[in-house]
């Protein structure tokens, strides 16, 4: 997984936050949330769809993270930590709301038609240059939670599969063939609603 | 290979395991070529929602409460937010300055009437914790009209420093209220209207500079 990348402050370093805030400097702590708290909070909204239930996500990965802070001893990203303690939080919140957090991986039936039907002489609609970030995020909102879970770790925040099968609890081929079939899904919501925004005019 | 086949092998594609047979079939295959296009059209596209949006500042302010309530924030507070300027407190700002110390006293000094004590107790019951201070749309309002003047842009930020500020006195506020006796919530409070006097010397003192 990639790390975003991080504006440079010429008052305090990341690594310079984290030791001053081990020692229980308040402008270290707020430094280092306003580093991430974007990224955070991005994750947090996708995953879940609603802006209150993203925040207090939000503050409750900080603030998992801060009290673990005396801990962290520079061996991975600081990012990655944060990142990872994010997911978890979240993920944890949607199993207690029962909702699902990966598709179970469905049988064959119905997928033997696939998604290309030869249509010989079809006019070619491809999507290439006709979506904007508006349109996508929609998209992504109306995605069933298991597809947005893999979708959002993967493409959105860069999880590599086997992260992501650690993750979520599932195999490596699971997280590739759901990723997949997100977005295809993504595909379809994309093209109806450009069909609808044409009908509209 | 037809398009079924090609659509089954494509999550191993995209992620880069390809064969000959795959790419020949992409490359003459108009339908196939279109779908790939708009599947990796998608993934590049996802990762602009990486960083798209940014929380409202009561998260910050709820997370520093409860970082202080656990002590995990250690120092003295200070709330450097603007310019590190030493200003003589303004006669109007002393009265919420002073109402929001007589709450913590008052609450404090309370003492709740143990079971079956006939005495009437002499206690000091807490004023509510919103002070009797100057209302803060006034405050807000003498600050605004004093950089109504200013570049936009100025203006915009005064506003919204402003509307920090009061999250900042209301989430205080509530940490008093859950934990009267909370030493912390306490000056946290105090800190609060700190700041936002800060905005009005600051809005003040420049507003006399342009004079």
């Amino acid at each position: 997984m990639t790390d975003a990348k991080r504006p440079h402050s010429s008052k305090l370093s990341e690594a310079e936050a984290i030791e001053r805030a081990k020692q229980g400097d308040a402008e270290a702590f707020e430094f280092l949330y306003n580093l991430h708290k974007r990224r955070v909070y991005s994750l947090c909204l996708r995953m879940t769809g609603n802006v209150a239930s993203a925040e207090d996500l939000t503050q409750e990965a900080f603030l998992q993270l801060f009290r673990k802070i005396g801990t962290f001893r520079g061996e991975s990203a600081f990012s990655t930590w944060l990142h990872r303690m994010a997911v978890n939080v979240v993920l944890m919140q949607l199993r207690k709301k029962g909702l699902p957090v990966v598709p179970i991986e469905e049988t064959t039936e119905g997928e033997e038609e696939g998604t290309v039907r030869k249509e010989p002489g079809a006019p070619d609609e491809r999507l290439a240059g006709s979506i904007d970030r508006l349109q996508i995020q929609r998209a992504v909102d109306e995605l069933p939670p298991g597809y947005r879970t893999i979708f959002v770790l993967h493409d959105v925040q860069g999880y590599e599969h086997n992260e992501i099968a650690e993750l979520v609890g599932c195999s490596i081929g699971n997280s590739k063939s759901q990723l997949h079939k997100a977005r295809i899904k993504l595909r379809e919501l994309l093209r109806i609603n450009r069909t609808e925004k044409a009908g509209r005019r | 290979m037809n398009c079924l086949q090609f659509e089954n092998a494509l999550p191993d594609y995209l992620e880069g395991a390809r064969t000959a047979e795959q790419q020949a079939h992409v490359e003459s295959c108009s339908v196939c070529s279109s779908l790939l296009a708009d599947l990796n059209l998608i993934s590049s596209q996802a990762f602009s929602l990486r960083e798209l949006e940014e929380p409202s500042p009561r998260v910050w302010n709820s997370l520093e409460i409860q970082l202080r309530q656990e002590g995990l924030i250690r120092q003295p507070l200070r709330r450097p937010t603007l310019h590190s300027l030493i200003f003589g407190w303004r006669m109007a700002w002393l009265v919420p300055a002073a109402a929001a110390l007589v709450i913590v006293a008052g609450i404090k000094l309370y003492q709740p009437a143990g079971v079956g004590d006939n005495q009437p107790v002499a206690k000091q019951v807490a004023p509510p914790v919103t002070p009797a201070q100057p209302a803060t749309s006034a405050e807000d309002r003498d600050i605004m009209k004093s950089v109504a003047s200013r570049p936009p842009a100025q203006v915009a930020a005064y506003r919204n420093d402003l509307e920090q500020a009061n999250a900042f006195i209301r989430d205080a506020q509530e940490a008093v209220r859950n934990n009267p006796n909370d030493v912390f919530s306490q000056q946290m409070l105090i800190n609060a209207y700190e700041q936002k006097q800060m905005i009005f010397r600051l809005a003040v003192d420049q507003s006399d500079d342009g004079q």
